[in-house]
């Protein structure tokens, strides 16, 4: 077969190019309703001129903004929070399985809790994202501590380390791949809890405006917006990943 | 004694949430103590009204599960087993795979208006990406050595799947299907907080909408105690299924 | 219909992968019956010659056959067993279901089976062992389960692939001499790879030597030693100890 033959890379366009053409076929021939599945070409067009004329390039920034924004935050209260928990190892004992608890408790459902504390604006939708994005990498943080080298332990003890200078030179260097694990995920998180937030509250961003292209109707505009939603988490969570890379390039080699 | 330890900061997080509750006096729009959620829980319970809202949720819950996880597990074989669909397809996923599930409610809200199927149409769709890609790394992670013996054996096309592939990725298999269903349930409580008025993320809404915090944190208690029973009992029963085994674990922490 | 003497023929094989030469030249025939030991330093292609024989690999240039015809793929008439036996064995069944394994793939009826794996486990010295799992059995054992398995095919032709490697001294000693009382009874072909010279002296009725970089044939010695082995006075036998020095020192220069 001398489709083996060809590099992954070409393949894998050439997987991607048929699903659009078995798309643009299917709106075609109008076996789906056209309110429901535009053709490639209409979104296509929905996209190019919502980014120019349109409000899609605001949106885009305001949803990619809040996302960031939170998750940032929550990036760092947890680095900081996991780092005097993990710590100590009773810390952990004592605090592992509520925050295991915490964890599988769906963020969304923190939402209506939010709204009745601060109302619908912007603060509640960023501290619903901080909210939300903090868990992944709060337990990563404390994964990442606890399966530190017990040799190393002992190295910092004989050194005399203090708390701080075993944290800055050994505890986060050893949890940096699980932190940054444990940040990809809450990315992830932050993007979903940012558009609900969008959707709950009607402030500007993707959310909202795929909201009122389904309430108008206009399903070019909608799966614009999917693909732009789209776009945003791959971009970001491959962008982590090259982080990630290059910060543990020790790992790596000792791999090889 | 030791087992008590997790135990007791949550425990000592809600007294002292008590006491500042009490502290403060009069009632609020926003908060409840510890002690009125707990006895809204109760009260829910016993008139039906968070059972009617649990089986909405639980029963689409399933459906899309199902759904879902067969769709991605199938799939999941399908590219496992196959290099080239494998290095075609790689691309197509990654591009599809980001889109938010959460953001798809708009437009399952349009084909489908509120109830049951749009819920359960994004359910499916959440839950297919994991269980795609676990389903395809633990067939390809299959021992090598287990599919030469199929080959040496010349067992057929069928017989390698069945004997081989299916019980060598099983523990794999549940692991992703424990994982879909955690999804699941988050993906259902969002759609009816964001959109379909049904099940128990509707009860949070109208909580909150009618000025009952007490009822609120009380739903909220519920839905993390039907998450964490859940991925407890999956978890007890994926032990019990393969402990005797003693080949490869799951790869996955619990 | 006879078969012919020749059971199994190398003819001018070679093989190369990835732009690696990894054997080469390599022509040589077994009689029916015989039993042959392959030996040589590691990463001379001894495994490989096994897999080009199993039909597993198919060469580059030059033909395998088993008797007369060219191999393309795996056949029942020859059965490989490997040196990691632990990863050749399916954990989640028990011995039983290891056994029946090669019988249902033969398509022998479910009422005829348990007696024959039942005979095949008594033969390798398991009977009281028959529901235990893998991982509830020695090395040695899951070395015999692997055995009763490929026995289950009734095989013309064994192929071992360096199968007592991983096992201490005394098991090794009991398989040995094991292996060389079922393959008496069956009359079976026998090519059997090997570090340990002494091994390949004490079981072979002839001895090939692979040298290294690339694989190919240094020696092919006759073993006139006589049947049935012992454990003591074969390998105190003048002529043994004169092919172990002849071929020790063959293979030190091999590797200067």
């Amino acid at each position: 077969m001398t489709l083996r033959r060809l590099p992954t890379s070409v393949l894998g366009v050439l997987g991607l190019l048929t699903l659009i053409l078995l798309w643009h076929l299917v709106t075609a021939a109008g076996l789906v309703s056209k309110a429901f599945l535009p053709s490639p070409a209409a979104t296509v067009d929905a996209l190019v001129w919502g980014l120019g004329k349109g409000d899609l390039k605001g949106q885009l920034a305001a949803t990619t903004l809040r996302m960031l924004n939170g998750w940032l935050l929550a990036s760092i209260g947890a680095i900081a929070l996991g780092s005097l928990i993990g710590i100590s190892q009773t810390a952990r004992a004592y605090l592992r399985p509520t925050l295991a608890f915490a964890r599988s408790l769906p963020a969304s459902a923190v939402i209506p809790i939010a709204i009745s504390l601060v109302g619908l604006g912007p603060s509640m939708v960023l501290g619903v994202v901080v909210f939300g994005s903090v868990w992944p990498t709060l337990l990563a943080t404390v994964q990442g501590f606890a399966n530190v080298e017990p040799r190393l332990r002992d190295v910092a003890q004989v050194l005399r380390l203090s708390h701080l200078a075993y944290v800055g030179k050994i505890g986060l260097p050893n949890a940096v791949p699980d932190i940054l694990a444990g940040m990809r995920l809450s990315l992830t998180i932050a993007l979903i809890l940012a558009v609900i937030g969008e959707m709950l509250s009607g402030q500007e961003g993707l959310g909202s405006a795929i909201l009122l292209a389904a309430r108008a109707f206009r399903a070019a505009d909608l799966y614009a917006g999917l693909v732009l939603l789209g776009l945003i988490g791959l971009l970001s969570s491959y962008g982590l990943i090259w982080v990630e890379r290059r910060l543990t390039r020790w790992r790596q080699a000792a791999m090889r | 004694m030791k087992r008590w330890r997790g135990v007791i900061v949550p425990v000592v997080l809600l007294a002292l949430a008590e006491i500042a509750f009490r502290a403060r006096g009069g009632p609020s729009d926003s908060l409840a103590p510890p002690s009125r959620a707990v006895a809204a829980l109760l009260s829910i319970l016993l008139d039906g009204s968070l059972v009617v809202g649990s089986a909405q949720t639980l029963g689409t819950l399933l459906a899309g599960l199902a759904l879902g996880s067969l769709a991605g597990a199938t799939a999941g074989i399908a590219l496992g087993s196959s290099d080239l669909l494998r290095r075609m397809t790689f691309l197509t996923i990654e591009m599809l795979r980001p889109i938010p599930s959460v953001a798809l409610l708009p437009l399952s809200l349009l084909i489908f208006g509120f109830g049951y199927r749009m819920e359960i149409a994004v359910i499916a769709f959440a839950t297919f990406w994991p269980s795609l890609i676990l389903t395809q790394s633990a067939v390809v992670q299959i021992e090598p050595r287990l599919t030469e013996v199929a080959r040496l054996l010349r067992l057929s096309r069928w017989q390698t799947a069945a004997k081989i592939i299916l019980p060598a990725a099983a523990p794999r298999l549940m692991t992703a299907l424990r994982l879909a269903a955690g999804l699941a349930l988050v993906v259902a409580v969002t759609a009816e907080i964001v959109s379909n008025p049904q099940g128990l993320g509707h009860d949070l809404m109208i909580a909150q909408e009618t000025l009952r915090p007490e009822r609120m944190f009380a739903v909220l208690f519920w839905v993390g105690l039907i998450g964490w029973g859940k991925n407890a009992a999956l978890l007890r029963l994926e032990r019990r299924l393969f402990a005797h085994r003693g080949d490869v674990d799951t790869g996955i922490a619990a | 219909m006879s078969l012919p003497q020749v059971a199994l023929e190398f003819e001018a094989v070679a093989l190369e992968l990835g732009g690696r030469t990894i054997l080469q030249d390599i022509g040589f025939t077994v009689a029916r019956g015989e039993f042959v030991s392959v030996i040589g330093a590691s990463g001379c292609g001894k495994t490989t010659l096994l897999r080009l024989l199993a039909g597993l690999i198919a060469p580059s240039h030059g033909k395998v056959c088993l008797d007369g015809r060219p191999v393309t793929m795996p056949s029942r008439q020859v059965a490989l067993v490997f040196q990691d036996y632990g990863r050749a064995l399916l954990p989640w069944r028990t011995a039983t279901g290891n056994v029946s394994l090669a019988l249902e793939a033969m398509g022998v009826p479910p009422a005829e089976r348990p007696q024959a794996i039942a005979a095949l486990l008594a033969k390798t010295g398991l009977a009281g062992h028959a529901d235990k799992y893998p991982s509830q059995l020695s090395g040695g054992m899951q070395q015999r389960l692997q055995i009763a398995r490929s026995l289950a095919q009734d095989p013309a032709v064994l192929l071992m692939d360096e199968p007592f490697g991983a096992l201490d001294a005394m098991t090794r000693q009991a398989l040995q001499d094991e292996v060389l009382r079922i393959v008496a009874e069956r009359g079976a072909t026998v090519l059997f790879v090997t570090h340990d010279l002494d091994e390949a002296l004490y079981l072979g009725d002839r001895v090939v030597v692979l040298d290294t970089n690339p694989g190919r044939i240094a020696r092919m010695v006759d073993i006139p030693l006589p049947r049935p082995r012992n454990q003591l006075s074969t390998r105190e036998n003048p002529e043994f100890l004169r092919l172990r020095r002849e071929l020790f020192t063959a293979m030190q220069e091999m590797l200067a």
